[in-house]
């Protein structure tokens, strides 16, 4: 015990409470084995987290590979513990300047890996953080310094909810406190269900004060369309895959004329791999939010390594899926409304007779809805049937609205506001309700939003983003219709349960909180570069303070608007409007070439 | 007596191009010191190319522009500006005096015309700067004018960069002294051994103008064979040791004693002492080719794509070049044709092909297909005259 009692006293030099935390904790959570090599191994559950030949080179290939993309001012935080083999390498690579920190998910393990192995002076310069995720987070996020994340994966399984608590809880707090403006180039998609939500991302964006660049494709919707009509498949698909390429470069020549921080696309959005692979080569980041069921379009297999970053409604199979197709790194995001758009409408007398009925249903005709619809006509409420890819559904054609024509959005909102109750089913190509429940799809935050009553068959996720007093589902089609009896008799009921939906989503759902969550997980990842604009270090104010003291700099910087942030390219600009016979310094000569070079390195094309 | 530079008066040229552009700029250096032999001219160039103008005589200084540098700068920038700053001034300040008389920019793009702001001396010398440029302007359109055109044009570029410095072009080409530097052990009996020696160059600074690897494979056999004392050293940089690698394979095992790979192998001063002991250098509109004609050696070029013998052939005598009958990609080579010329100075015809020998005048150089030079003289005398007319005064005179 010699050795536990010294480690022990080592950290209450650092930390008193913390010290006597672990002193107080039980251990047992690590199986201490001697490695090949002849220093101690450990296993957890049964499986190995250090090498059961050679802990120490292991943990040195693991530093290896991280500390070079530590940067000065940074605090770097480690999530694993083990036997701490590798926090101690790469606290000795890393510069004094850059803070290390470690997650301590669990005391026990913490308190094992004190008793197997001495702590050397090198630990008298890591941070040790334990407590609740949030906490932790928060704490973390009010210091200001950048911080970098790194994972020692082996360690990390046990406490995989912990951690990911802390990345979900640090990425919300980095993203509250944003206060830099972003370019971000928007790739929409040249048709379908995700150019909406491409334009109320656009929308949130543009609302969290970010720039942004709409690559909107869907005006190349009708020679798309035009393609569709050729006969042949063969040629059909050759065509539209040509188009497809063609748009793919036509982004890359959006993009050249003026390089964005980040290329955001939504799903379907043409840009092919090369042209991916080439703006990777070219430094830009990217990423794609996946709003589709992943099961259902599979063409992110051959998509998966091109993107930096994937964001999916879907987790769990879904997650290890993007994995081992080769995405570098995918992130849970849910759907969301547009209350600018999503919202309640005060409706005429007129609009609530055309678009009212007792029980409404809005979307295409899925071979699932087709079959679990018949059972809702011949009741005592009446009941309307919206949307389009209806054909053949003979025995629904007298509740069909608009002879099956495809709706827009606002006539949309006025179904959902004139309906007593709008069932919202997800579709599947099965029979019945979707077997594999396993994300929310739009409409339950979009009819949410809009304050309006709802029966949603029941999805796993449900219950993180709406509690039973803010939702009705059901797990039985069967259901239904004793629910729409029970709830069309008591409107008042309805009334305040579409309330509390609404106000949940205002205050969680909506595509600004989800921006902020996307711009924060890439912030996290990428803290030199998204991070710093993130942070405010490019707004001309912290520039400013960077450089004081450093006249010809300043003069630079005063030039150009306060409260904004400034690029390289913004000097250069302001120096040029000068014109071309002006006499120049040499320092704003210097910051020419500079941009010369600057402007090579984002040569696109 | 010959005049000693003077140190007080110091001029610079810019010449940021790669190594082709940069040897291909040697006329006009040398043609400015000869009009001005009582002023220093420095030169400014790509930092990896600083030893290529070692050898040259009455270069005052060599100044090595860092490229790789800059752009790392104009990475760093937002990190910290000022540091940045202080770093690109320190930079500037080591590398030369703020205040030349004249600038030569050669380059007609941005950093170049940053460059002449950044070293011109001001007030007083803004004049002499100014007739600088006006000398400059003329050329400098004409060549952006025949860049997309090409149309007739005969003036070589080495030739216009002379224009542009104000000089006319000597008459003859630069010729230097191979540098004092050893090769490695396996390339040390290079142009030692008896025998006709001939380097390669195996590769291109742009991939359409690049020769297949199964040509020079094929070329190679076909001089072996032909030649018994033949020996060839293939050349190029790093990323081209798979091509040498590739080349060297296809050779017969009985003719690989004869073929030697250097790709990859040699700095800039072994190369150059490489092509100073080889008679002959063969390849397509590259760097290495033009090096070679500046250390003695006679070159073959095979020009295609969009190189072009007039403006770009290797400069001065008795060298040849294969210029392909079109832009697009050659689908034969001459082969039998090139090695003839080296084998016993046999000229001969390729089907696609026209095959120019250069000659030197006091336009500069100029290339003969053997079809009659008065027309295309004319037409050179014609650009002179227009672009400098003062100079072809004194050219009458």
């Amino acid at each position: 015990m010699n050795r536990f009692n010294d480690n022990i006293d080592q950290l209450a030099a650092q930390d008193a409470a913390f010290a006597v935390a672990v002193k107080a904790s039980a251990g047992g959570a690590l199986t201490i084995e001697p490695a090949r090599s002849g220093v101690p191994s450990a296993r957890r559950s049964g499986r190995w987290i250090h090498s059961a030949y050679d802990p120490l080179r292991e943990a040195d290939t693991w530093a290896d590979t991280h500390a070079p993309a530590c940067r000065e001012g940074e605090t770097v935080v480690v999530a694993g513990v083990g036997l701490l083999y590798h926090i101690e390498a790469l606290r000795k690579r890393v510069a004094s300047e850059i803070a290390v920190a470690v997650l301590i998910s669990d005391l026990d393990e913490f308190h094992d890996a004190l008793v197997a192995r001495p702590l050397g002076s090198w630990a008298d310069d890591i941070l040790w953080l334990s407590g609740p995720p949030v906490e932790i987070a928060d704490r973390l996020s009010k210091t200001g310094r950048p911080l970098r994340c790194l994972s020692y994966a082996p360690a990390t399984q046990s406490d995989s909810d912990f951690h990911s608590a802390f990345e979900q809880a640090l990425r919300r707090s980095i993203a509250r406190q944003a206060g830099g403006q972003l370019t971000i180039a928007l790739v929409g998609p040249i048709y379908g269900g995700s150019l909406p939500i491409a334009r109320y991302v656009r929308r949130a964006l543009e609302t969290l004060g970010h720039q942004v660049q709409w690559i909107d494709h869907s005006v190349h919707a009708s020679s798309y369309e035009a393609m569709g009509a050729l006969k042949d498949g063969r040629n059909r698909q050759l065509m539209q895959g040509r188009l497809a390429e063609v748009l793919s470069q036509w982004t890359l020549a959006s993009l050249a004329e003026s390089p964005p921080d980040l290329v955001l696309s939504l799903a379907q959005a043409p840009l092919t791999l090369p042209v991916l692979e080439h703006l990777r080569k070219k430094k830009l980041l990217t990423a794609m939010w996946f709003v589709e069921n992943y099961r259902h379009l599979t063409y992110w297999q051959q998509m998966a390594p091109g993107y930096d970053f994937w964001f999916v409604f879907q987790r769990g199979a879904c997650l290890d899926a993007f994995r081992q197709a080769g995405a570098r790194q995918v992130s849970f995001l849910p759907m969301a409304a547009d209350p600018e758009l999503h919202c309640p409408l005060d409706l005429s007398d007129d609009e609530r007779r055309t678009y009212g009925a007792d029980v409404s249903f809005v979307g295409a005709g899925y071979p699932n809805r087709r079959r679990l619809f018949p059972a809702l006509l011949r009741r005592p409420w009446s009941f309307k049937l919206w949307g389009n890819e209806w054909d053949g559904a003979d025995e629904l054609r007298s509740v069909l609205q608009l002879n099956g024509a495809r709706i827009d959005t606002d006539t949309c909102m006025k179904v959902f506001n004139a309906t007593a109750i709008n069932l919202n089913v997800h579709s599947t190509t099965g029979a019945g309700l979707d077997p594999q429940a396993d994300f929310v799809n739009p409409r339950t935050f979009e009819l949410a939003a809009c304050g309006a009553f709802q029966l949603v068959d029941f999805r796993s996720q449900l219950p993180e983003f709406f509690t039973e007093r803010e939702l009705v589902s059901f797990r039985n089609f069967d259901e239904i219709p004793g629910l729409v009896g029970q709830w069309l008799g008591d409107p008042a009921a309805r009334q305040a349960m579409a309330d509390a939906a609404r106000t949940r989503v205002l205050g969680a759902h909506t595509y600004v909180h989800r921006m902020r969550d996307l711009l924060g997980q890439i912030g996290l990842s990428q803290p030199d570069r998204v991070g710093a604009v993130l942070r405010g270090d490019r707004q001309q104010e912290a520039l400013l303070a960077r450089c004081a003291g450093d006249a010809p700099l300043e003069s630079l910087l005063k030039a150009l608007p306060a409260g904004q942030r400034v690029e390289l390219k913004d000097v250069a600009a302001r120096i040029r409007s000068k014109g071309s016979t002006a006499t120049l310094k040499r320092e704003e000569l210097m910051v020419l070439m500079l941009d010369e070079y600057r402007s090579e390195t984002r040569d696109l094309l | 007596m010959p005049h000693e530079p003077s140190a007080a008066r110091r001029d610079l040229l810019i010449q940021l191009a790669r190594l082709g552009d940069l040897v291909q700029t040697l006329p006009a250096v040398e043609a400015l010191q000869e009009v001005y032999p009582d002023r220093t001219l420095d030169v400014l160039c790509a930092a990896p190319l600083t030893a290529v103008l070692a050898g040259a005589r009455h270069i005052g200084r060599v100044i090595p522009w860092d490229g790789a540098q800059w752009r790392a700068w104009a990475d760093r920038w937002q990190d910290n500006p000022t540091h940045t700053l202080q770093a690109m001034q320190a930079y500037v300040a080591a590398l030369a005096e703020m205040a030349y008389d004249r600038v030569y920019p050669l380059n007609q793009h941005v950093r170049s015309h940053l460059l002449t702001r950044l070293f011109s001396g001001r007030s007083l010398r803004e004049d002499e700067q100014d007739h600088v440029e006006a000398r400059i302007r003329p050329w400098a359109e004409y060549l952006r004018h025949i860049a997309p055109h090409r149309g007739n044009n005969r003036v070589h570029l080495a030739d216009a960069w002379c224009g542009m410095s104000g000089v006319r072009p000597r008459g003859r080409a630069p010729l230097f002294q191979p540098p004092a530097v050893e090769f490695p052990d396996d390339l040390a009996p290079i142009g030692e051994r008896k025998g006709l020696w001939v380097a390669l160059v195996t590769g291109a600074g742009e991939a359409d103008r690049c020769v297949p690897p199964a040509t020079w494979s094929r070329w190679t056999k076909e001089f072996l064979s032909q030649a018994d004392e033949g020996q060839v050293v293939l050349i190029g940089s790093g990323q081209e040791r798979e091509t040498g690698q590739a080349i060297l394979e296809s050779i017969p095992t009985l003719l690989q004693g004869r073929v030697w790979d250097a790709t990859g192998r040699t700095t800039i001063p072994q190369l150059m002492k490489l092509l100073h002991k080889c008679r002959w250098v063969i390849g397509a509109d590259t760097g290495p080719l033009h090096l070679g004609t500046l250390m003695g050696s006679r070159a073959i070029g095979f020009y295609f794509s969009h190189a072009r013998v007039h403006e770009t052939g290797p400069y001065g005598e008795g060298h040849w070049v294969y210029q392909y009958a079109t832009q697009t990609r050659p689908d034969s080579w001459p082969i039998m044709e090139s090695i003839a010329l080296i084998c016993g100075d046999q000229r001969q015809a390729a089907a696609d092909w026209t095959l120019w020998r250069n000659r030197m005048d006091h336009w500069g150089t100029n290339f003969d297909d053997g079809s009659g030079q008065e027309s295309v003289q004319c037409v050179r005398a014609t650009v002179w005259r227009n672009l400098s007319p003062t100079l072809c005064e004194s050219v009458a005179a």
